[in-house]
């Protein structure tokens, strides 16, 4: 390939030009060209990070009587948590996951301790794990999640079968797409419907991803209302009683 | 009996070579220098981050916060808003509030430590400290600023509800709010224009402040870096 190659006929015939067999050699070349591809391969970055758009609520003062109130029956809080030894690094579990505890509570928080020994009455809280899907059952926090919000994922379940079956708009893919996504949307924001208010708070110690799997859970269940808040007092009151009634093993 | 040639035709090994090396750098974007490396969280959201206009913020797991700027990509926009005419508006900009609010202790530049500015892509050094680094070599910079344990490394940042006397990092982050760009000002409001990367390890405590600061300047909409989920997962 790299040599031009010709019968040497030279001897053979008189007056034949002298044909000469031209070798180049490439090794160099290729030497060159690993490193090159070496240096690409070592400074580039092939998967682009996502990007997640969250929106805080304006720390604007507004007045108690001018207040959304979400409905008691519709609200639930997620307190998120972070397992950390003493240097302050994330416990993992044995397949080497990060232990992050979700206590939640539905409604309002029930603080009664009727004959004052500090262990409050009807602590409503409880203690959930982010665990994802075993296949197509849904389990751990996104499990509570879901069956709140269960209007809404079932009409927006049949929204998707039309979607996959491509029937918003037959042929045009970005069409159907976009179809698709309207509705959904109309449906995650449908008042008519039972959706819940999810009140999510973060511990100090809670690690970053934590806060994400929860912003996540939202995402994954359509859920609408949202909001992220500051943790207080009496939220950790809850905890530290959860605690001792159910210590760690 | 007759030697045989130990040569090895090349040509195809180098024609593949060749390949690779053209689809590396088709598809290549370059590593930006970061002085932490962290390790986003995952998840489902599937938003690519946009390369042009966007301010991202980093905070190292110690705390520390940085900013990187990126401009306009536009070619008509290019010269008066890609990133390096960019930083330097907001540089200007930034210094102008800093001094207004601290008339005792004023920082000036020469225009070498602007133009030096203009070249860092992540930068995070208290005003105080900012002439000195501008000023040195940039080996020096990269060893500087990815020195966590230094209290001169890293925007500073506390908790601050007041408008009227504004933190450093929130007199960077209106510096690029009203740096004029106007692209970069509607990506902001969309909320598209601001990222906010962390460790995924790092305490909530520890982002709470940045987050904190962000909804003061009533920055409300905000991206954060994930990376994307993986089945199993």
């Amino acid at each position: 390939m790299a040599q031009i190659e010709q019968s040497d006929g030279g001897k053979k015939k008189k007056g034949a030009q002298k044909k000469m067999s031209i070798h180049v050699d490439f090794t160099p070349m290729v030497d060159m060209n690993m490193l090159l591809i070496t240096f690409f391969m070592l400074c580039t970055t092939m998967i682009k990070s996502q990007t997640l758009t969250i929106s805080l609520p304006s720390n604007e003062k507004v007045e108690q009587n001018q207040m959304n109130k979400a409905k008691e029956s519709e609200a639930i809080t997620l307190i998120l948590t972070t397992d950390r030894n003493a240097n302050g690094d994330v416990k993992k579990d044995e397949n080497g996951k990060p232990i992050n505890t979700v206590y939640y509570y539905e409604g309002m928080a029930d603080y009664t301790d009727a004959n004052g020994d500090g262990i409050l009455d009807n602590n409503k809280l409880k203690a959930e794990h982010f665990v994802g899907n075993d296949g197509k059952i849904q389990q751990g926090i996104r499990k509570i999640l879901h069956d709140r919000n269960k209007a809404v994922l079932d009409k927006i379940e049949v929204e998707k079968t039309r979607w996959r079956n491509k029937e918003f708009a037959p042929g045009n893919s970005a069409a159907n797409d976009s179809i698709y996504q309207a509705r959904a949307r109309e449906i995650r924001n449908d008042s008519t419907l039972t959706r819940p208010v999810v009140i999510i708070k973060a511990t100090p110690e809670a690690s970053w991803e934590s806060l994400i799997s929860a912003l996540d859970e939202m995402q994954i269940n359509q859920i609408s209302r949202y909001q992220i808040d500051n943790i207080n007092k009496a939220d950790s009151v809850l905890i530290l009683d959860y605690l001792a009634k159910n210590p760690k093993k | 009996m007759k030697r045989k040639s130990t040569l090895i035709d090349m040509t195809a090994m180098s024609d593949v070579t060749v390949l690779l090396l053209t689809f590396f750098m088709l598809t290549s974007t370059f590593l930006q220098k970061e002085p932490v490396t962290v390790l986003t969280p995952s998840s489902v959201s599937e938003q690519k981050v946009p390369t042009a206009n966007l301010a991202s913020v980093l905070v190292s797991p110690e705390g520390k916060v940085f900013i990187s700027i990126a401009g306009d990509a536009d070619a008509e926009t290019k010269d008066t808003w890609g990133s390096e005419a960019l930083r330097k508006t907001i540089l200007e900009e930034a210094v102008k509030l800093y001094n207004k609010q601290h008339p005792t202790k004023p920082i000036a530049l020469t225009q070498q430590q602007v133009d030096a500015f203009s070249k860092i892509n992540m930068f995070g050094v208290p005003f105080q400290a900012l002439p000195a680094f501008l000023s040195m070599s940039q080996t020096d910079q990269d060893k500087v600023i990815s020195d966590m344990s230094r209290a001169d490394v890293g925007i500073p940042v506390n908790d601050n509800k007041d408008m009227e006397r504004l933190n450093e990092f929130q007199i960077w982050m209106r510096a690029i709010y009203n740096s004029g760009n106007d692209n970069l000002q509607k990506a902001m409001k969309k909320g598209e224009g601001i990222a906010v990367k962390a460790d995924k390890d790092t305490p909530y405590s520890t982002v709470h402040d940045v987050l904190d600061n962000l909804q003061t300047l009533k920055m409300n909409r905000f991206s954060i870096m994930t990376a994307l989920k993986t089945e199993q997962e």
